[in-house]
């Protein structure tokens, strides 16, 4: 891989994040049209893929994004104002944006396909076609810039022209200084407009003092020299006169370029940015610095005391403040934050596995060889390695309000497209999970999410005839609970109807007509495959393959889906997913000299198999804990079915949960917790109901690690 | 040369393996009977060690080994092909093979009775499978190698131990004890 294919790899996720960032904001500015900040968080977006598709040569990205990024520069200085049109319009102008990226990351330097071009030419359309409605505050903000100028002078043709006002002190008559002279040697730079004289400092009378200077001036001049050449023509006179020089407002379009486009690393202060751009010259700052420093009253800002001294226009100095800003968040958040390849976290997880692996390999030799003094070092070992094991799961551990916020634009689209008025609240986006299982959720969700616009949201009339709000709802939220994340996904939509689903069931063979169900399994059908209630099929759902392909999805990753539905009410779809899907703290027990182990979050209590005690219900399967009856699974004969079993002595009941279910699991022995890095089994395996995994025990031996939920499932049915 | 293209008609689709292999088995024994696989299929061979066995599978799924920190399920060869559950003695050895489904590269173990040799067997000297007179799935059967006097068998790995009919078939194991509790 050479340098330029690095670059683009960052390029192409750079640009991918800015373009989520510009979808998010703009779905902001749909409640809040005025925020100046989002705003400019979507200029920034078209702004920076502007310049770095230049960069990479996708000229036509560069074409596309400058349209764009030109309206939205309206929109930012006030201009133009936002409205629900131009945000659907922009949103639209990110999705071709993303299209151009992938189209020109494949073909690179390849014509534009057809279909692009001209979606391309109709969005730029829409964009222009909606500039016409406000294009009016655009010049006024040119004429600001000459209002520090005396009065009763014309501003209209000054505009170009620098503004230079020489006060000149008593004493430069004594010095020897000749203000005319200085005059026509500016004149050898360019060309007076305009030249006002002040004679407001002339004393009356006796008090004149006809050795003493009292002449100031005003200079409108037009010139092609830069700042700098002008102060240096006053050059002999700095001591004896204050000079102010002001920028030609129309430069100072130029500058805020030149401030925009200042590399970031540079731009550490102000008055070096506005130095550099060439807007103010050493001297100046000097003189603002000094009066910084010699103000009576609380020290101004050094971009204030620039404007006051009228030596810079105000805009320029907001703009290298905003400049500055920037720089500053950019810095601290890349202080903050590493990109790292994801494969590299990938690698250093599979070490810490081995890590704990062998860990417990050397307790279990320290305990055989009975080294007294070993065993200390190894606990202490033992408990940085549980250490390093949390910090390197901590690592890939990433939030899931991205994932979240991404379902606004899918809610809105969608809802747009049914005709359906359709809320969306997210709350637990705080709720941190594995990003190898955020990255795997993202499809089911979105499916699930579909089907509640399409299928549980009514649409506003029945919603109304329902005595409804008209505005319905839908709330996706998340939190932690037991080592696992639950996402939940609640509308206030129909509701499921049972009748139906039954019916359809019944018809699909799925299950037999005078099977006795529960709500929640009847709700839970719509799992099955081939099962859909809507008469129609239309593109977002309702073919009765995609709720199968989402339970399979989910319960790939060691989690489960379950559905609740009040007719008329709402659908509440909960998730339940694992934090990580390398490694968990587990408890191992023996069943029939095999070991397994069990997730310990899921574990609530062992207690000891007191048959004779306990009034056990051999051919229900179920056991009176104190007073509450709970379902039990024995597990030696449940995995070994036809094998005859010896009474033994001694059995223990491991009491697990998942969820609200309880169950109690029969074992022959304890052995306590069990660092467990989970490894697959294979797809040999994948059919086998109560086995998520296996994992590799200190002595080399291989342990299975068991499906608590399926097995919770196989005792309750039964 | 006759023979050879008779052979080449009829197992065409093995054809270019035959040729990429230059003809080296390795055999093995497996309910006394000497079978052979090519040798580019067999990643390592290693010797028996604990096999964790997985619950509700068929007999000729043994269980799983660690090897190397990974973990890979053991085929019990001689209950796949239709024999005995084999016995373990100290010549049994685990021969590691790869097979691939959908896409995925899996490995998996086969245990066998006792390896015995690597073997040059010449193109000419390999024929079509009978289509009887075999106690072995005729659709496991490679070809067969001609080894002086004798005939061994070649099996075709990615038929005896394809994944999905593997899959399917604990499926059907693992429905009879839910059958049986309810």
């Amino acid at each position: 891989m050479n340098d330029l294919d690095a670059a683009l790899i960052t390029f192409t996720q750079e640009a991918q994040e800015l373009l989520d960032e510009m979808e998010s904001s703009l779905l902001v500015l749909e409640d809040t049209p005025d925020d100046a900040e989002v705003i400019n968080c979507v200029f920034r977006a078209m702004h920076t893929i502007k310049g770095s598709s230049g960069l990479f040569g996708f000229n036509h990205i560069v074409s596309f994004t400058h349209q764009a990024e030109t309206v939205l520069d309206q929109v930012r200085d006030g201009s133009r104002q936002i409205d629900a049109q131009l945000i659907s319009v922009l949103l639209d102008c990110r999705d071709h944006t993303a299209r151009l990226l992938a189209y020109s990351l494949e073909y690179p330097e390849q014509p534009l396909e057809e279909e692009l071009q001209r979606n391309g030419e109709l969005l730029s359309e829409c964009l222009t076609s909606a500039q016409s409605s406000a294009v009016k505050g655009q010049e006024k903000s040119d004429n600001i810039e000459l209002e520090s100028a005396p009065e009763g002078k014309s501003r209209a043709d000054l505009s170009g022209n620098w503004l230079i006002t020489l006060l000149f002190k008593k004493d430069a008559f004594r010095m020897g200084v000749d203000p005319l002279s200085f005059i026509r040697y500016l004149k050898t730079l360019g060309e007076i407009r305009a030249l006002l004289l002040f004679d407001k400092a002339v004393p009356q009378g006796d008090e004149f003092d006809p050795e003493s200077c009292y002449l100031h001036y005003k200079i409108a001049f037009s010139s092609e020299a830069d700042k700098q050449q002008i102060e240096d023509v006053f050059e002999f006179a700095a001591d004896d006169c204050e000079i102010k020089i002001l920028a030609p407002s129309a430069k100072s379009v130029e500058y805020l370029a030149l401030l925009e486009d200042l590399p970031e690393d540079e731009t550490a202060r102000l008055g070096e940015m506005l130095v550099k751009v060439g807007v103010l010259t050493v001297n100046d700052v000097a003189r603002a610095l000094h009066t910084q420093e010699h103000s009576q009253e609380e020290s101004k800002p050094i971009g204030e005391i620039l404007v006051e001294q009228n030596v810079i226009q105000s805009k320029i100095v907001e703009q290298a403040v905003k400049k500055q800003q920037q720089v500053k968040q950019k810095v601290s958040s890349e202080s903050n934050y590493i990109r790292v390849d994801s494969t590299k976290l990938g690698h250093l997880i599979n070490l810490v596995g081995e890590l704990v692996i062998s860990g417990a390999a050397m307790d279990l030799m320290i305990e055989k060889s009975g080294l007294d003094e070993a065993e200390e070092v190894s606990a202490t070992m033992s408990s940085l390695v549980s250490n390093i094991r949390d910090t390197a799961l901590e690592l890939r551990m990433v939030p899931i309000g991205e994932t979240f916020s991404r379902f606004r634009r899918v809610v809105r689209d969608v809802s747009k497209e049914l005709g359906k008025n359709i809320d969306l609240e997210i709350t637990g986006g705080e709720t941190e999970l594995d990003k190898t299982v955020v990255e795997k959720i993202n499809d089911p969700l979105t499916h699930l999410i579909r089907n509640s616009l399409d299928h549980g949201i009514e649409s506003p009339e029945q919603r109304l005839a329902a005595g409804k709000s008209e505005q319905g709802s839908i709330h996706l939220n998340a939190f932690h609970d037991s080592g696992h994340i639950v996402i939940q996904i609640v509308d206030d939509g129909a509701g499921l109807n049972k009748d139906k689903i039954l019916e359809k069931a019944v018809a699909k063979g799925i299950v037999s007509e005078d099977a006795n169900l529960s709500d929640q399994e009847i709700y839970n059908l719509i799992f099955a495959a081939g099962l859909s209630t809507k008469k129609q099929a239309n593109d977002l759902s309702g073919r009765g393959v995609g709720m199968d392909v989402v339970r399979r999805n989910i319960e790939g990753l060691r989690g489960s889906v379950n559905i609740d539905s009040i007719e008329q009410q709402g659908t509440k779809i909960t998730i339940q997913l694992p934090l990580t899907l390398a490694i968990i703290d587990g408890f191992m027990v023996g069943a029939d000299g095999e070991r397994y182990i069990i997730p310990l979050s899921m574990v609530e209590e062992c207690v000891e198999m007191n048959e004779k005690e306990w009034q056990l219900d051999a051919v229900q399967n179920y056991v009176n804990l104190r007073g509450s009856a709970m379902p039990y699974l024995k597990l030696s004969e449940y995995f070994n079915p036809g094998k005859q079993f010896n009474k033994r002595a001694r059995q223990s009941l491991v009491v697990v949960r998942v969820g609200k279910e309880r169950a109690g699991f029969v074992v022959d022995e304890l052995h306590g917790e069990q660092q467990t890095v989970i490894k697959p089994l294979g797809q040999i395996f994948e059919n086998i109901e109560g086995l998520s995994g296996a994992t590799v025990l200190g002595d080399g031996n291989v342990a299975l690690i068991l499906n608590v939920k399926s097995l919770i499932n196989k005792v309750t049915v039964v | 040369m006759n023979d050879l293209s008779i052979n080449k008609d009829q197992v065409r689709s093995h054809e270019t393996a035959v040729i990429e292999q230059q003809g080296q088995y390795l055999t093995f024994l497996v309910a006394d009977e000497a079978l052979g696989i090519a040798i580019n299929d067999v990643k390592e061979i290693i010797e028996i060690t604990s096999i964790t066995h997985v619950p509700m599978t068929p007999d000729y799924i043994r269980g799983v080994i660690n090897l190397r920190g990974n973990v890979v399920p053991v085929v019990d060869l001689s209950a796949r092909l239709g024999h005995q559950v084999s016995e373990l003695s100290k010549r049994s050895c685990i021969v590691l093979v790869e097979v691939s489904c959908n896409d995925e590269k899996q490995s998996l173990g086969m245990l066998v009775d006792q390896v015995k040799e690597i073997l040059d067997i010449p193109e000419d000297h390999i024929q079509p499978a009978p289509t009887f007179g075999t106690n072995i799935r005729v659709e496991f059967i490679q070809a067969m190698g001609r080894v002086e006097d004798e005939f061994i068998i070649l099996l075709e790995i990615s038929r005896v131990l394809s994944v999905s009919e593997l899959a399917e078939l604990s499926l059907m194991t693992a429905a009879e004890p839910a059958a049986v509790l309810a």
